[in-house]
């Protein structure tokens, strides 16, 4: 199972070092879009984590 | 030969494959929404039915819309001509087919019986004429259509519309919907129990027969209909210019590549061989291999179509020189070499997913357990 | 083909309707998608239940409006080869395949996950369920990406030529078809405009529940989540549509012009007209209120380079036609003979305004005869129509504003965690529902009729374009067409709205138990 896993995760770092290089050069604007669609997705779901936070500190306060 | 002719071979190939992959998958969904209302009988008998399939609708049905795009990108002359000059035929084909997301998706959203009547004529109307004029535009292919080109290729379809539905291309159309109901009869067999599984083996046993009989008759039809064969030019390596050559029409010649190559005997006999088999194994109640065997009939049914056929993919009736072969009607080397290539990579891992949707889905689907789930169709 | 100018107009028409229409249930998809794999992810990284309800929830609305935009995506591919079926012919051999990449690598991906994500909460792990939702997310964008790098090379053809012998388009860079900058920009301007889409929609609902005090939880988290997407979503939006302009300034001066109702060529730097009633017929704009300058740097970004206005554009098409003629009388000798060899020639001195040359026989059947009027008029059609692209613009970037504006205020708020409480704020929200909408349709209006009188800009004029069909079969294809979308649009948003109204609890679960 491990040398599986390590070969996924071979292959999924070996993808994305093509994709950059080929993407780079050529199609800025797809790279941006991978990067950008990345972020807003992470910066999302950040902010419902945030939320829940934010909801315990207050509970706690009252 | 050369790259080019090989690789026009290779997407006449890969053509029939598509053909068969969107006859084996959508035409089983089809099949099912064309006999949804006798599969299941109550309101909770039709949801367990639609809910067989409901994961899977929409995967296959992009059997059907790559077939389209591959159409466009490999045989761009034919996917213009053939489409433009069959206009009603496929606006009734798009609107009988645009009906069945909506059948699915809809259908059990409101309570209201008249609501869910309504749906499922909806989609028995989107299985059963969809499959109809499936089989009578390959039967049309057969009879060759109107149609002529300007001198700058520009297409005109110069038939009626009433005359695409012409005795042959009818009898080419049930047969089609025969092979549809057949397998979807074995995917409820699969995935059903009890009154449902039986009143499925029931059409099963009716649609297999029905189908032999259907392709029996065809083939006596076509052995005196006219057939087309190509006399001079055409080039199988040459440009993709469909003015340049020359093409009798004779009676029976869908029969001379038979003639030519016996070997070829085998394709029409594997429908016979595996639509017998599979209607002995759905009566053993083995509807796996039935539904296996009912995919062997459709790539035997189409395999035979295409080895009558070949090298003509859309015979002219008004201009045969004008006839669009596999020489001819193509794309350009470099755009079949790269389509090659993406399919070559992409094709197995769309299998692969697939199958392992098939099998995360996988079991008995049953009223109850409808019912139950909030996710159901 | 020149008595067929109504069967043209009509295919127009029915493809404009179909594909805006279309193009009403595809920015929620594109965007829903990722905003679902967000709310997962939250849930797989925390295993809050809530953020399930919340997936759960939204993607019940998702696959409502999935189902439309399946049924009429399926439309889209029917009418290349139905209604235009000699631009299929002309350039099948290098728009066919995106066409057919799109199936393959996309359509499957997205079509095969979706029924897993629907159905499939049960049968999987959670991380294998979140990653089929982001399967889906991949396989929607991802079609949204081969279908613009189609109509990419509608808008700047790169990476093909065209061929005397087979008289078609053919591909001669794959690289540089899927590689084209208006493709890339175009691409992404789209998707994040997706994105954008769902934010509003999901903030607008979110908030309706917030204002009536019900789902609190999941209405603020989604809220929260929602307008955090949206803001950065917005601001790509902006940023890539400035992107797009240049880029298409440079690719299309006559879109540019219509764009910016700029008749005239002036010295630089010109100014920027705010509000503009242009007039097609006098070729100058009857009223134009002006901010000095600006639209030099704007269009671009720089001071002094020339902006091509209206005449010029037209100057310089006549004479492209001119030079084309001999092309396509060239042509003509080669379809009977292939390998003529002094036509081959004359083909090869002439091709690169062959198009124009085309356009021109429009209005001059027989090219050698064409008088000084016939090249005037065919010089006017040049213009795309600049009344409806100006106002379509203005009113696409002026909505892009209000939702960036929105989006932020949301984003403040909500960060505070103060928005149940901005009762304003709440009640604004679902009205900014149809904003992106507008916006999304609008920007379609641009691109596309602004990329008239061509299918091909600078290739192949839109009058040779269509089949050669019948009236008769038009108007009932477009009768067809009208009645089953009316009652498409009738049922989707009756459904749509029982939905909403039901909400979480009640809705998903007692609504199936029937």
């Amino acid at each position: 199972m491990i040398v599986l896993r390590v070969l996924l995760y071979a292959v999924i770092s070996l993808v994305t070092v093509f994709l950059v290089i080929l993407l780079g050069e050529r199609g800025a604007w797809y790279f941006a879009w991978v990067l950008g669609t990345v972020m807003i997705v992470l910066i999302s779901a950040a902010g419902g984590a945030l939320l829940d936070a934010q909801e315990e500190a207050g509970s706690s306060d009252d | 030969m050369e790259l080019y002719a090989i690789l026009k071979v290779i997407w006449w190939l890969l053509l029939g494959v598509l053909l068969i992959g969107l006859a084996v998958m959508v035409g089983m969904d089809m099949g099912i929404g064309a006999a949804l209302r006798y599969f299941g009988r109550t309101d909770g008998e039709r949801r367990a039915v639609l809910n067989m399939i409901g994961p899977h609708w929409d995967g296959n049905q992009v059997w059907f819309i790559l077939g389209g795009g591959a159409v466009f990108a490999a045989w761009p002359t034919i996917y213009a001509t053939a489409f433009s000059g069959l206009y009603v035929v496929m606006l009734l084909l798009l609107w009988s087919m645009i009906i069945r997301p909506l059948g699915f998706e809809y259908r059990s959203k409101l309570p209201s019986p008249v609501w869910r009547n309504v749906w499922d004529w909806g989609l028995f109307v989107s299985g059963l004429l969809p499959m109809v004029i499936f089989g009578a535009a390959i039967g049309n292919m057969l009879r060759g259509v109107p149609f002529h080109f300007n001198w700058d290729l520009e297409s005109w379809y110069t038939g009626s519309f009433i005359s695409l539905f012409n005795p042959f291309a009818i009898l080419c159309g049930l047969m089609s919907l025969a092979l549809a109901l057949y397998q979807g009869s074995a995917m409820v067999m699969n995935r059903g129990d009890g009154a449902i599984r039986e009143r499925a083996r029931k059409l099963g046993l009716w649609a297999g027969p029905a189908g032999l009989i259907l392709f029996t008759a065809g083939g006596f039809w076509v052995a005196r209909l006219p057939g087309y064969v190509l006399t001079a030019g055409d080039d199988p390596a040459g440009p993709a210019m469909p003015l340049h050559k020359t093409v009798e029409v004779v009676q029976g010649a869908w029969l001379h590549n038979f003639s030519a190559h016996p070997v070829l005997w085998l394709v029409p006999a594997l429908v016979y061989v595996s639509i017998m088999a599979g209607v002995w194994s759905l009566q053993r109640g083995w509807s796996h291999l039935g539904w296996w065997l009912g995919a062997l009939g459709w790539i035997g049914t189409i395999g035979t179509v295409g080895a009558a056929m070949f090298p003509f993919m859309m015979p002219s009736s008004s201009n045969p020189s004008q006839s669009l072969t596999v020489w001819d009607a193509s794309s350009s080397q470099t755009t079949l070499l790269w389509m090659l290539g993406w399919t070559v990579v992409f094709v197995p891992i769309v299998v692969i997913y697939t199958s392992w949707a098939f099998w995360v889905m996988r079991g008995k689907v049953t009223p109850a357990q409808v019912e139950g789930d909030d996710h159901a169709y | 083909m020149h008595n067929m100018q109504t069967v043209v107009d009509l295919s127009r028409w029915q493809f404009a309707a179909t594909a805006l229409y279309h193009f009403l249930f595809v920015p929620l998809t594109l965007g829903l998608t990722f905003l679902l794999a967000a709310m997962e992810t939250v849930y797989v990284t925390t295993g809050r239940k809530i953020y399930k309800e919340m997936a759960i929830f939204w993607g019940k609305l998702f696959a409502i409006n999935f189902a439309l935009g399946v049924a009429t995506g399926l439309t889209m591919e029917f009418e290349f080869g139905t209604n235009w079926a000699q631009y299929s012919r002309f350039v099948g051999d290098v728009f066919g395949a995106p066409l057919a990449i799109e199936g393959l690598m996309a359509f499957f991906l997205e079509s095969t996950f979706v029924g897993l994500m629907l159905f499939g909460w049960d049968r999987m792990s959670r991380g294998k369920h979140l990653l089929v939702t982001y399967m889906v997310a991949l396989g929607s964008n991802l079609s949204a990406l081969w279908i613009l790098i189609a109509n990419g090379f509608m808008q700047s053809p790169h990476g093909a030529t065209f061929d005397p012998i087979t008289m078609r388009m053919e591909l001669s860079s794959f690289t540089d078809l899927i590689f084209n900058h208006d493709a890339q920009a175009k691409f992404v301007h789209t998707s994040i405009a997706g994105y954008v889409t769902a934010a509003v929609f999901v903030a607008g609902i979110s908030g309706w529940y917030m204002l009536r005090n019900r789902h609190m939880e999941l209405a603020k988290r989604s809220f929260r989540m929602a307008v955090l997407f949206g803001v950065f979503a917005s601001v790509g939006v902006i940023s890539l549509g400035d992107a797009l302009g240049f880029i298409d300034g440079h690719a299309q001066p006559a879109k540019l012009v219509a764009m910016e109702s700029l008749w005239h060529t002036r010295t630089p730097p010109v100014g920027f007209n705010v509000i503009a009633f242009p007039s097609q017929k006098q070729q100058r704009n009857l009223y134009a209120l002006k901010i000095p300058d600006l639209l030099t740097p704007l269009v671009t970004h720089s001071m002094n380079t020339v902006i091509p206005g209206a005449d010029e554009v037209e100057q310089n098409a006549m004479v492209r036609m001119r030079d084309g003629i001999p092309a396509v009388l060239a042509l003509k000798t080669l379809s009977a003979e292939p390998s003529n060899q002094a036509a081959l020639a004359q083909f090869d001195a002439h091709k690169k305004d062959m198009g124009y040359a085309l356009l021109l026989e429009r209005f001059a059947p027989d090219l050698a005869a064409a008088t000084p009027t016939d090249y005037e008029r065919a010089a006017r059609s040049v213009i795309p129509d600049v009344a409806v692209i100006f106002w379509s613009f203005r009113i696409m970037v002026l909505a892009g504003f209000a939702m960036l504006f929105f989006l932020g205020l949301g984003a403040f708020c909500s960060l505070n965690n103060k928005v149940h409480e901005r009762r304003w704020l709440l009640k604004l929200a679902p009205w900014f529902i149809p904003v992106p909408y507008i916006a999304c349709e609008a920007g379609w209006l641009v691109a596309e009729m602004g990329r008239q009188p061509w299918t091909v800009y600078g290739v192949f004029p839109t009058w040779m374009s269509a089949s050669t069909q019948s009236v008769a079969y038009m108007v009932f294809s477009l009768a067809g067409f009208v009645l089953i979308y009316s009652i498409f649009i009738a049922v989707e948003m009756y459904l749509m709205v029982k939905f909403i109204r039901k909400g979480p609890d009640d809705g998903a679960t007692a609504m199936l138990a029937h």
